[in-house]
């Protein structure tokens, strides 16, 4: 028995499309993604993040074939929804419902909720039950939201931008208790966030989107190691060049180049080498021509 | 089913103001009013002015009649309370209208649709419970504190007779008031099921308006009506529309002449008569059984819309 025949992959799609009219949010896109694994789905605006993870969600129409926990999320929403989470946008929590009629809610409708977690999760923030969410702070609504998907037993759970408008302490603190005490290699996360640097040391992999097409699709350990940083030595500047770099800069009138696939050892006879964090990565391949 | 149940009791909660709070502040004002006339204003219970035959109370008003015509009293009475409770009726249409119009448009304005569609519910099962609870919940909300405010209204006045020195049990005829409440409900489902094509038009238009449902609702059939009577000098569409919001009883009670005399006759006529004419009328009537077929497609369309909105 094959690897994926004991774990299917959470998500298969194979020529997945959308379009608006004229515009194609989405060309016709091919990705799996297994279980057990954190994604980071990272674009620019209108790069097409939101329309992919909405078709993921059942949350609209699609072209193509597509393949959620085995079920089609066009037709059977609300049964993926028993192994789903998500987090679409900030505020969505109806603003007329109180904490706890929230937790009631959730309680009576779905089967995977544990509502002692969510109790717990919010006795350690300063959220009042008994007030509407409407009364909420914007960060307050946002743990309400945090610590209700957390509670649910899902196989995966999608953040669209979870912390958005939230302050650093918060947004690092979530990320820790979304590493320490929700994921396993029972479950898949998929995030997307403008604000890369914080989630990166907790991503397993990573997905690139330009303009509706996957650009790059790779294993955060093995996309580290293939892009090289090089602040070249004077004089070496030709030489560097001959390597082709992906891009090439200046910084504090030294030459910088980053390069990718090209072996540590070589460029350190370059000048100082260092890895690039994953927004420079990003950067790099979206203006470069590192994809 | 469980999920049924919980949809239907967060769309109570949602709308409380209008199920609860509205029916429950008129019926107050009613019994309110009513207890300023029994302590204030004796003269709603003390008949200064009259002394015909010996009458200067409710007391003695309520012991002569129940002497004189004691069948025709538990009608009579039962008939009374209804007459003092029709103020809360008067909210109920504007609640069930209101409630439909925003129950699919006010989920997608403040995006927590994002947050109802994130739980393992069914978009069928979202919009019936929105149609569920204005259309059944809603009304039976508000039965129940009509009744609550008749057996009130029948404390309040009981006692009154019972310090006037009248006969206090004439004042509790129990049995006419459950047939009376048991019988509005049963005509108010015929009502309901005949107005089924127009509440769930308000149920599409909350469904697929993305501004200013009110005036889709209302004014979209008024211009059709208008462009109708224009180009094609009829009025079916204005016809239809009539006969759904209740012209029906016209043809349903025109059969029968009923022979009327005293409450008695009314009563009976109201409570037993009429929902079995109605019931007859209807389930023999195409227009009944066609305005529900379009009920379904109305509905069908409002659940394909409710699947594609985000």
């Amino acid at each position: 028995m094959t690897d994926t025949q004991i774990n299917p992959p959470v998500i298969e799609a194979v020529g997945l499309s959308k379009s608006f009219g004229g515009f194609r949010a989405l060309k016709s896109v091919d990705f799996t993604m297994p279980l057990g694994r954190i994604v980071g789905v990272i674009g620019a605006n209108g790069a097409g993040k939101t329309t992919m993870l909405n078709a993921i969600l059942g949350l609209t129409s699609y072209e193509g074939e597509l393949k959620v926990l085995g079920h089609n999320p066009s037709t059977e929403r609300d049964a993926l929804m028993k192994d789903v989470c998500f987090i679409a946008d900030v505020a969505t929590l109806p603003k007329w419902m109180k904490v706890s009629e929230v937790l009631d809610y959730v309680e009576d409708v779905h089967p995977r909720f544990d509502r002692a977690k969510a109790l717990d999760f919010l006795s350690r923030t300063s959220v009042p039950l008994d007030k509407k969410v409407r009364a909420l702070s914007k960060g307050m609504t946002v743990q309400v939201h945090l610590a209700v998907v957390m509670s649910i037993d899902a196989k995966l759970l999608v953040l669209d931008e979870p912390t958005l408008g939230l302050d650093i302490i918060f947004r690092k603190r979530f990320y820790q208790s979304l590493l320490e005490e929700y994921f396993d290699e029972d479950r898949t996360v998929i995030i997307t966030t403008h604000q890369v640097e914080e989630v990166e040391h907790i991503l397993t992999d990573v997905m690139f989107l330009r303009d509706g097409d996957i650009v790059l699709e790779a294993d955060m350990d093995d996309l580290t190691q293939q892009f090289i940083e090089v602040m070249v030595e004077k004089g070496k500047e030709e030489e560097a060049l001959a390597l082709k770099p992906i891009s090439h800069g200046t910084t504090f009138g030294k030459s910088t180049c980053v390069f990718k696939n090209i072996d540590r050892e070589t460029l350190a006879k370059l000048g100082e080498t260092r890895r690039l964090g994953l927004a420079d990565i990003f950067v790099a391949t979206m203006t470069g021509d590192g994809q | 089913m469980k999920i049924f149940k919980a949809l239907v009791k967060r769309e109570i909660l949602d709308g409380k103001n209008g199920y609860i709070r509205v029916p429950l502040i008129l019926a107050g004002i009613t019994i309110a009013l009513l207890l300023l006339s029994a302590i204030g204003f004796g003269d709603a219970i003390q008949f200064d002015e009259m002394h015909r035959e010996g009458i200067e109370s409710l007391g003695d008003a309520i012991a002569l009649a129940q002497e004189k015509k004691p069948l025709e009293m538990p009608a009579g009475i039962t008939m009374g309370y209804w007459g003092m409770t029709a103020l809360p009726w008067v909210a109920l249409p504007f609640v069930i209208f209101f409630s439909l119009l925003g129950s699919l448009y006010e989920e997608r304005r403040d995006r927590s649709i994002l947050f109802w569609k994130s739980m393992p519910t069914a978009d069928w099962q979202e919009v019936l419970a929105k149609l569920f609870v204005p259309i059944i919940v809603a009304p039976l909300i508000f039965l129940t504190i009509v009744a609550v405010a008749q057996l009130l209204i029948a404390l309040l006045l009981s006692i009154v007779v019972l310090f006037q020195g009248g006969p206090f049990f004439v004042m509790w005829p129990l049995w006419f008031m459950m047939k009376a409440w048991f019988g509005w409900f049963i005509m108010y489902l015929m009502l309901a099921l005949w107005a089924l094509p127009l509440f769930s038009w308000v149920s599409l238009v909350s469904a697929f308006a993305n501004r200013m449902p009110f005036l889709w609702a209302v004014l979209a059939p008024a211009i059709l009506i208008a462009i109708e009577r224009i180009f094609f000098k009829t009025t079916f569409l204005g016809a239809w529309i009539g006969r759904h919001m209740g012209g029906w009883m016209e043809w349903a009670f025109q059969a029968k002449a009923h022979r009327i005399d005293g409450p008695r006759d009314i009563f009976a006529m109201l409570t037993g008569d009429a929902q079995i004419q109605a019931i007859a009328y209807s389930v023999t009537s195409f227009h009944f059984w066609s305005g529900l077929v379009i009920a379904a497609g109305f509905i069908y369309a409002a659940i394909e819309m409710r699947k594609r909105a985000i």
